[in-house]
Formats: C-alpha cells, structure tokens, sequence
C-alpha cells in the first residue's frame, strides 16, 4: 500500500458560475497533518469535500492511498480504506444515540471499539444512551468530532481523516484534547487534512496551507495512538442502519403508512366495498392504491438524513445511503393485505406480494428522483416530485394484470 | 425611439399567424361530418392542438441540443437553449395539454386516459418541462443546477420518439396520425391550409420565443456577474 492517502490531483471545481478551485494539487503522506486556512470563501471546505468525493470536479482526479476514488469523468468508487469525515455541518442523525451513532462509524470500518475512554475524554461518557437531539450544539459537534477520529483510533492501518471546522463550538478542553488525539494519531502515521481558523489547532500541523502555497513545519512529537479495534464486519449495512433508523422513529409508519391508509379512507368514504364487487379493474385499483401512495410519499429514511447533511456523510463513506427497501416492501404487503380484506374480502398472495413489490419500486423510484438532486443547492426546494406521474401507467397496467388472476 | 429586434418582431409575426388560425378554425375550416365524432363542433380545436404539438416538439428539441451542448461543451449558448427549451416545451405543451383535455372531455366523455400511452408520455415531457422551469427557479444559478437540469433535459428526451410513435404502435384513446399516417390520415386541401398557417405561426412564435428568452438569460448572466463583482467575490 502506498504511503501517500490523500492525492489531489490538479482538481478544478466551481461553485455556482465561478471556478473557486483551478489546477489545484495536494499529497498527503501518512503521518502528515496539513491545516487549510485563510479568508473565508478560498475553498477550504470545497478541498475537503472534494477529497470526501462529495463535489463533482471539472477536471481531475482524487486518490485515497494511491486508489481512485473521484474524477472528473464521473468516476466514484467507494475507497478500499475507510476514512474518517468531519463535515462542517455535524452530518449526525438526531433520532440515534450517540453509541448507536458512533457504532455506525465503527461498523463501517468493519472493527468494533470500546468507546467509553474516548467518550470520558470529552466528557460524553455520561449521555451516551441519549438521543443527539437531546444534546446541546457544543455537544453534537463533540459527537460529530469523534466520529471523524474513529476510523483511524481503531485501526492499525494508516488511515485518512478529513476534518472541516472541527473546533467549531467546541470548550477549551475538547479542544486540548482534540489536540492531543490528533498529535497522537499523526504519530501512528495515520493522515490529517483540516480546515480551520482556529490557530490553536496549528501546532499540530505539519503543513500549514493557504490554498495558495504550503509551509512546512515541526509538529509536536508525542507517543503515538495505541488503542486498536477488533474486526467486526456487519453485512448489508445500508439495510440494517434504515432498518435502525425507521425502527427508532417510526418515520415509515408516521409518513407513509398514514398516508395509504388515508386514502383507503378516503375510498371508503366514496364507495360502499360491496356495491363495486362487479367492477374489476375499480376494486383492484382500490386494492393496490395504498401500495403506490407508499412509493409516492417517498423514502423516509432519505428525507431524515438530509437532517445536518447526514445524507452528504453517508454518501462519502458507502456508494449505497440506508433506506427504507425492506420496510417498503413489507409495507407494500401489509397494506396491500390489510385493502384486500376491506374490498375484496379475501386473500390472494400472489396480489399481496405484487403490492409489496409495488411498494418497493415505487419507493426505489422516487428515492432515485431525490438522490439525483442532491448536487443542488436547495435540493429540497426543486419540484422533484413533478415527475412522479411516471409511476401511474404502469401502476395502471398491473392492476389490469391482476384481475386477470 | 425604441428599437424592434428580431426577438420581438418573430413573436409578433408568431402571435398575429397564432390568431388568424384561431379565427380560421373557428370561422373558415369546414365543418368534420357529424358521423365521423361523437362532438364535431369540438373538432375544431384541433387547429391549436396539433399545431402547438407541433411546436411542443420542435421546443423539446431545442431543449435537448441545449442540454447536450451544456453537458458535453459547456457552452453557455447551450445553457441559454436550455433555459429557452424549457420555457417554451412548458408553454406549448400546456396548451397542447388543456386543448386535448377540453376535446376529450367533449368526444371521449373524460379529459384524461391514463392508460393512454400517448397522453402520458406527453403529459409526462410537460411535467419535466414544468420540473426544470420551477426548478431552476428554486435553485442559485450555477454549475451544480446546470448540470442536474441538462441531465433530466437530456434523459427526458427518451419521451419524445416515445409519444412521437405512441398512437402508431399502442393506439388506445388518442387519435391516430392526421398527416403522414397513411390512407386514413389525409385532410381536405382547406383543413390542411388552416393546419399549416397553425404549425407555421407557432413555430414562428416559438423561435421569437426561443431568442427573446436567450436574451434575457444573457442579462440576468451580465447582471449576476455585476452583482458578484461588486460584492467583491471570486
């Protein structure tokens, strides 16, 4: 493996009309720390995101440890080595406790790791079973902070850690410990690239960067980080952590379950069951409609994590974001199941797990309209959902299909 | 006094060429034989809605050259089409739309078929059309928006042989092809006089359109650009 983990290499990115990075190189070697600073609005967190593969480049290439990871082509592949992302917003899920939280950043390194030391250290061991949203600003940030650290406090391997204002809101201590950890780190020849005004941090540099030119400087030598993880792979972890998230707020239930059930509702309002019996295609529609307006509220795990760009986070660490692919598909049965007794009066299972099917894609569907507007810069105020009537004609057409059974 | 660009004076050709047909069909064309629709009379709104199809696809065009130029080259003349597309797809599809929804309401007894293949695919590039124009409204001018709305500009186009070849291959509710379809789609001379003076005033109207909008895309730029430089920006 190669010593250098971080390779910027002649990226180019705009923001808006403007090019705010032109030709731009970095190479970071282990146990190096470079700190960007400078006036706001240089494209210190622009290098950050752009290394975390978050900002699509106009010319260039990012490497982690000598592997592509982003270019300018499109390209992105998930890289080989977990990194770890401190972004300026905290890119936390409020629902979830810390432990869970940082477990999370743990089982994507595939180690698991005693947590409580690093907890006491910032003074969080305390309220590690509270939700983030109980926590104070100051605190989230803390929480925000450790899960950038983790990936390389648990790994024998030199690891990249990218850290976007990591000292923002943080008290005095947090700070000297923060300080200390990244000393600490750098010395088992794990990597840094933080931005930061805060000249305190500075001394932990090895280099320090204007954008413009580096310079390079003694850091301070400290015994190295020596507590390690042990390995703990969590298979199809997308899954399960949507899974976690629906499980701990009821967000599917909340959305689009009282959505389906609302309009078999509203179709009860209109129709006696009994009196359409005849009409075939009518009651199937009747029958499968549910399953589409679960689709048609769209994934509710995805709306969550736009909370503190949790979705951006996600998104630079895994190519595949947790979603709600099994909670719709089962939905899609249940509710199917549920509209079959009140229109039809019995059972068919063949329809049930066509609309557990339709469930699924229709949320697959309108997961992939959200995810394609990320990029943009309120990408919850675009009129997405506009396109959504693409899912009625062959919603339609399987409805047909299934009177025919 | 205050000088006429080619913009404004195509949109005037356009808009006098768009009446005389709407006074055309209602006045002149001959009436369709009352065996052939369940509502004749209603007929005659297929001056407008053929011809703004017409123009409909001709601005679907533009709006893929434009988001292909963006994607591809960059260009900023590509981005102007793209903004011009967009804007006139919405307003001809519109009217595309509403015209057929009042015909059908008349000849079919329901404004709308949704397993109609034709009327989906259209109705479907009018809500992209409506996507990218409220889109971008929502959205800061940059290189992030540019290339997201080109992309739906440049997929969206997929719907476009779609509805071209719909009532060829699936013809459910709407209408076969009434030029260029064969034996049953030739028009008397007078209905095919008033449908050409049609599609020839909406595309008149739509290139004035198309450049009147390019223009004020090329202000609002120049005025971004000002405002950027005051406020001291990269």
């Amino acid at each position: 493996m190669s010593d250098v983990l971080l390779e910027l290499d002649g990226i180019t990115i705009r923001r808006g009309i403007e090019v705010v990075l032109s030709d731009f190189n970095l190479e970071l070697n282990s146990g190096e720390c470079i700190i960007l600073h400078g006036k706001n609005g240089t494209g210190k967190s622009t290098i950050i995101e752009a290394a975390a593969r978050l900002i699509p480049m106009e010319k260039g290439e990012v490497r982690h440890h000598g592997q592509l990871v982003c270019d300018s082509e499109g390209r992105r592949k998930k890289p080989v080595s977990p990194f770890g992302l401190t972004l300026q917003s905290n890119g936390l899920v409020a629902s979830q406790t810390i432990e869970n939280h940082l477990q999370t950043v743990c089982a994507i390194s595939g180690l698991d790791f005693d947590l409580v030391p690093i907890l006491d250290a910032y003074g969080l061991s305390h309220r590690r079973h509270d939700k983030i949203a109980h926590l104070s600003g100051g605190q989230q940030r803390k929480v925000s902070v450790i899960s950038g650290l983790i990936p390389a406090m648990l790994s024998k391997e030199s690891r990249l850690i990218l850290l976007d204002e990591p000292d923002s809101g943080l008290d005095d201590m947090s700070i000297e410990t923060l300080k200390t950890h990244i000393n600490q780190l750098r010395n088992a020849g794990h990597s840094f690239l933080i931005a930061t005004h805060d000249t305190r941090l500075f001394q932990c540099a090895t280099s320090l960067h204007d954008i413009k030119q580096e310079t390079r400087q003694t850091a301070i030598k400290c015994e190295p980080w020596t507590g390690f993880g042990t390995p703990a792979e969590v298979p199809f972890l997308a899954t399960k952590m949507g899974w976690r998230y629906n499980a701990s707020t009821l967000i599917s239930i909340q959305r689009n379950w009282l959505s389906a059930l609302l309009v078999i509702g509203c179709l009860l309002a209109l129709y006696e069951p009994l009196s359409i019996k005849d009409q075939e295609i009518l009651v199937m529609g009747f029958v499968l409609a549910p399953a589409l307006t679960i689709g048609l509220v769209g994934d509710s795990v995805i709306s969550m994590l736009y909370e503190q760009r949790a979705i951006d986070w996600w998104r630079a660490q895994v190519n595949m974001v947790p979603n709600s692919n099994l909670e719709a598909l089962l939905s899609g049965c249940i509710l199917t199941l549920f509209s079959m007794q009140v229109f039809l009066q019995y059972m068919d299972w063949r329809i049930i797990l066509i609309g557990g099917l339709i469930g699924l894609l229709s949320t697959f569907s309108l997961r992939l309209l959200q995810l394609s507007t990320l990029r943009l810069a309120r990408s919850n105020a675009v009129f997405i959902r506009l396109l959504t009537p693409i899912l009625i004609l062959p919603w339609a057409m399987v409805v047909e299909y299934c009177t025919t059974l | 006094m205050m000088r006429v660009g080619h913009g404004e004076l195509l949109l005037g050709t356009g808009f006098l060429g768009v009446m005389t047909t709407l006074y055309l069909a209602l006045n002149w064309a001959p009436s369709v034989s009352i065996d052939a629709f369940a509502s004749p009379a209603a007929q005659r709104i297929f001056y407008w809605h053929v011809p703004s199809a017409w123009a409909a696809f001709i601005a679907f065009s533009v709006l893929f050259t434009g988001s292909a130029m963006w994607i591809f080259k960059r260009s900023p003349l590509g981005w102007k089409l793209h903004v011009a597309g967009s804007e006139a797809s919405l307003a001809c599809g519109l009217m595309t739309v509403w015209s057929g929804c009042v015909w059908g309401a008349a000849e079919w007894g329901t404004p709308w078929d949704w397993s109609d293949v034709r009327l989906n695919t259209f109705g479907l590039l009018t809500l992209l059309a409506l996507f990218l124009v409220l889109g971008r409204q929502s959205q800061p001018d940059g290189i992030e928006s540019r290339d997201t709305f080109s992309t739906f500009g440049l997929y969206g186009f997929i719907l476009v042989p779609i509805t071209y070849v719909a009532t060829r291959i699936w013809q459910i509710r709407h209408p076969g092809p009434v030029v260029g379809g064969g034996e049953d789609s030739s028009l008397s001379s007078d209905m095919g006089l008033v449908l050409l003076i049609g599609a020839i005033s909406f595309t008149i109207l739509i290139a004035g359109h198309i450049v009147m909008s390019a223009k004020i895309t090329e202000y609002e730029q120049r005025l971004e650009k000002l405002q950027n430089h005051i406020d001291g920006g990269f």
